[in-house]
């Protein structure tokens, strides 16, 4: 683009408007909508508030109270036990467990009410002597370990977890049983 | 190897960097992904890399502004080569000495070299100041700004030191491969611009409107910087 003469004030005015532009959509959108702040009280007028306020927030509210959970398995050698706990989509714990040796072990969920492999989902699958995080259920569903002593001596494997479950389930044996978790208050 | 000299560019620009460095542009899925890998992982950084580039509005839009006037095929080359030289310099010398940028600044420095392209293109400099910079210089800098930028990407995650370098360089490949992508689709579009009748009033406005694109890039970053990540 050749310059010519009469372009100077031009190019001084549109490198201002954009400025002008770029800060007008900054303090009547942007601000507004991505850090919730609302200098001019457009962001209120046009509903932009809501969206600073969509993002994730570190805080997650629940209509009851938590409860708490110990239990305790010993395992023969080659012996396996499945511990599981109901939650719903979305709710969260906290757990730990160790064990006084190297067991085979899968953290894992299966969607309610399907008993096959299907829908299920792993997520911590090795051998190790024990494991603590925080879990989020991404379904509704049963979620839990499994343990297998694969070693020739017994051992004995502890939990303990908080969280927003209602009650558990044993796999065990062939078998299971389900117990409620009392609540804490 | 390399002693006290990064250490105290990392201390001088530590004393503009705030507390917090949150990770911004790489996220959700791929930022929890890139935390697990331990040991040299090529395609998937090279897929972050190619997808920082395509899915990068800072870094496309400078790129269309780099090429908006160049109409012969080596000129592109030029000038592409020295901007991908330009931030291939910093993206590894960044994560591998760790050198503490402020990513917000940096990318508000990456927004106005938007602006400054876009100025550049319109003879700006030629009309209305003395100073004449030297326009494949000035890509090469603001392509060691791009790089900067790119490098506070991945810093912001937990990297594994084992298979370190051969992630940051399949990182750099991709985002080369990400640049060849968006290239190829800018100079396609030009060209059809180009070749479709008398467009020389609409140079102007176009330029314009990549100004108002880098300020308001600029301007993000800063209210990020002053008042804290919005994510």
């Amino acid at each position: 683009m050749e310059p010519k003469p009469n372009n100077r004030p031009n190019i001084a005015i549109a490198a201002g408007a954009a400025a002008c532009c770029a800060l007008i959509t900054l303090f009547v959108a942007v601000l507004p909508a991505e850090f919730g702040v609302d200098p001019l009280g457009t962001g209120r007028a046009l509903g932009l508030l809501g969206l600073a306020d969509a993002n994730p927030s570190p805080f997650e509210k629940y209509d009851q109270a938590h409860k708490t959970d110990r239990t305790e398995f010993i395992l023969e050698p080659f012996q396996s036990v499945e511990y599981k706990y109901y939650l719903q989509e979305g709710s969260a714990m906290v757990f730990s467990w160790t064990a006084n040796g190297d067991l085979l072990f899968d953290m894992h969920a299966d969607p309610e009410g399907i008993l096959d492999e299907e829908g299920v989902e792993s997520y911590e699958q090795t051998t190790g002597s024990g494991s603590a995080g925080i879990y989020h259920a991404s379904f509704t569903g049963i979620h839990g370990w499994y343990w297998e002593n694969q070693s020739f001596t017994e051992i004995t494997v502890r939990l303990e977890s908080a969280g927003f479950y209602e009650r558990s389930i044993v796999l065990r044996d062939g078998g299971s049983f389900e117990r409620d978790i009392e609540p804490i208050f | 190897m390399f002693g006290s000299k990064p250490r105290a560019l990392a201390l001088m620009l530590m004393l503009i960097a705030p507390p917090a460095l949150l990770a911004h542009t790489i996220a959700g899925e791929d930022a929890n992904y890139v935390q697990t890998i331990d040991g040299p992982a090529i395609a998937p950084f090279m897929y972050l890399g190619a997808k920082h580039m395509v899915t990068g509005f800072d870094h496309l839009l400078y790129l269309f502004a780099v090429i908006f006037l160049l109409n012969r095929p080596l000129q592109v080359l030029q000038f592409v080569s020295l901007f991908a030289l330009g931030h291939s310099i910093t993206l590894l010398a960044g994560v591998l000495f760790n050198l503490q940028v402020n990513p917000y600044l940096i990318d508000a420095v990456i927004g106005f070299s938007i602006v400054y392209k876009a100025f550049e293109n319109m003879d700006g400099f030629a009309s209305l100041t003395r100073w004449r910079p030297n326009a494949k210089l000035a890509v090469f800098v603001f392509g060691l700004f791009h790089g900067l930028g790119l490098a506070t990407k991945l810093q912001a995650f937990d990297l594994s030191q084992n298979g370190l370098v051969v992630n940051i360089l399949s990182f750099n490949v991709g985002v080369e491969i990400g640049q060849l992508f968006a290239l190829s689709a800018l100079l396609l579009t030009l060209a059809l611009w180009k070749t479709s009748g008398n467009n020389a009033p609409h140079r102007f406005t176009v330029n314009s409107l990549l100004m108002v694109g880098g300020f308001l890039l600029s301007f993000y970053q800063l209210s990020a910087y002053y008042l804290g990540s919005p994510y």
